[in-house]
Order: C-alpha cells, then structure tokens, then sequence
C-alpha cells in the first residue's frame, strides 16, 4: 500500500492505492491521525488506486471517520470501485461515509 | 474431497497470510476460479486467519495448517486448522449494519463478510483442533447471495 498526502485549500487528500489489510491498515491510520493532530478537519481519501481492503483497512476508515466527526470534521471517500466497493457495499458502509466518484466532486461540498 | 489435498503449515501471524494466499490461489486457478474473484479468496483467508492469530492464540503462539482440494466441478474446499484454545468464530453475533457513523461498531465485519463470500461454512472442534471449512465458488457467486 501507498498513501500520499497533498494539502488543498479546504481538505487534505490523501491517495491510497494498492492492497491495504492486516499487515498495513495502520499505516492508514497514522498518516490520518497526524493531519487530525495539526487541526485538519476534512480528509478525502482517493479510493481509485486501492485494490483490496480486509475488515482491518474497514476497522481503519471507520476510527478515522469517527475521530473527524467528534471533531466537528468528515472522512469523504472517492474513486471506489472493484472488490473494494463490493466490500463497502455488503458492511453497507457506503451510507455511513459521504461517498463520491471523483476528489473533485467531493471537493465541491466543502 | 475429489482432487489430492494439499496442505501448507506456517505460524499463525499475519505475516503467514501472503504465503498462505498464494499457496491457496494456485488451487483456486487451476481449479478454474477467475482472476477477479481472487481477491475474495485472499480476503476470506485473511479473515479467518488473523481470528485464529488474534483469538485462539493469543498470548502464546502456534501453527496453523491450511488444507484445500477441488470438491465436485465447481467448487473449492478449504480447510483452516489450529491447536488453539476453543474458539468458534462463527457463533458471534452479527454486527448491527443499520448504525450510523457514530454508534457503527469497530469489529465484528471481518465474519460477515467471510459469509458474504463463500457458499458455506462450518467450525468444528476435533482432536484439540479448531477447523473451519469453507466452500468457495468456482463460478464466482455464492450460492447462498
């Protein structure tokens, strides 16, 4: 798995692309927790590059998602497609997260 | 089982779970399962094995053996063995899905989605053995949904 952080105006974006699973959710974690930390209120994470995500990538996006929320901020996910949104659609996460196609969109209701 | 059983053991880590995954991807390709559903397979997989890493283990360690064979034309039999304390993974309650973000439990999806993926599944404790078995689809839809 690969994250890579970018700073916009009213969000950080942050692209995972690859598999994220038991040996790597926490890698998501962190690399959220630390724009939390500094005061960012809004990430969007860029789904269109992930592959595979387990229980544990899920366990990741929904403590992130929460630690936002108390924080009067949000975890909007775009580009999910493949066995990824397969996986969000049967936990039916998909209604829990703000989901949208594109970073763009997602961008647009901030 | 219809075709020979092949059998792989290794720690029961997280750090087996790549091994393991191709060791059973290459029954599940020769068996005829399609590319796009390897990555049902290799979730299954990791499900249950880092239930067994986590729960009948943990604090001490051990070995866990994986076992598959082709079962009938369209089908995969996979087993997943340990020597750990008792633990069915399949007799916890089923998470709530209905919640919102806020109250949305943490743990408890990794099991519904093993039973989201395979045609059926079933734990047995035998000779001071967890077991669970699976049948995954060849055809790529469970029979159950």
């Amino acid at each position: 798995m690969n994250i890579e952080a970018t700073e916009l105006e009213k969000a950080v974006l942050i692209k995972v692309t690859g598999r994220m699973d038991a040996e790597n959710a926490h890698e998501f974690d962190q690399a959220c927790d630390r724009w939390i930390t500094n005061g960012t209120k809004h990430l969007i994470a860029d789904l269109d590059g992930l592959q595979y995500v387990s229980s544990m990538g899920l366990r990741s996006f929904l403590s992130v998602a929460q630690k936002l929320q108390s924080a009067s901020g949000s975890l909007i996910l775009c580009g999910l497609h493949g066995l990824p949104r397969q996986v969000f659609e049967m936990t039916r996460l998909i209604g829990v997260f703000p989901v949208f196609e594109t970073s763009q969109q997602a961008l647009a209701t901030l | 089982m219809d075709s020979p059983v092949r059998r792989l053991t290794l720690p029961a880590s997280a750090g087996s779970i790549s091994t393991f995954s191709e060791f059973v991807r290459d029954g599940a390709i020769a068996a005829g399962v399609a590319e796009d559903e390897l990555g049902k397979l290799d979730l299954v997989l990791e499900e249950i094995l880092i239930n067994v890493a986590r729960y009948a283990y943990t604090p001490e360690t051990g070995a866990v053996e994986v076992a598959y064979a082709q079962a009938g034309p369209s089908k995969l039999l996979v087993e997943i063995a340990d020597f750990g304390r008792i633990f069915n993974p399949l007799a916890a309650d089923p998470p709530d899905l209905s919640r919102g973000l806020a109250d949305r439990q943490i743990g408890g999806l990794g099991v519904f989605l093993v039973r989201s993926m395979v045609d059926s599944i079933d734990y047995r404790r035998e000779a001071d053995r967890n077991i669970l078995s699976f049948i995954f689809p060849i055809d790529g839809s469970p029979a159950g949904g």
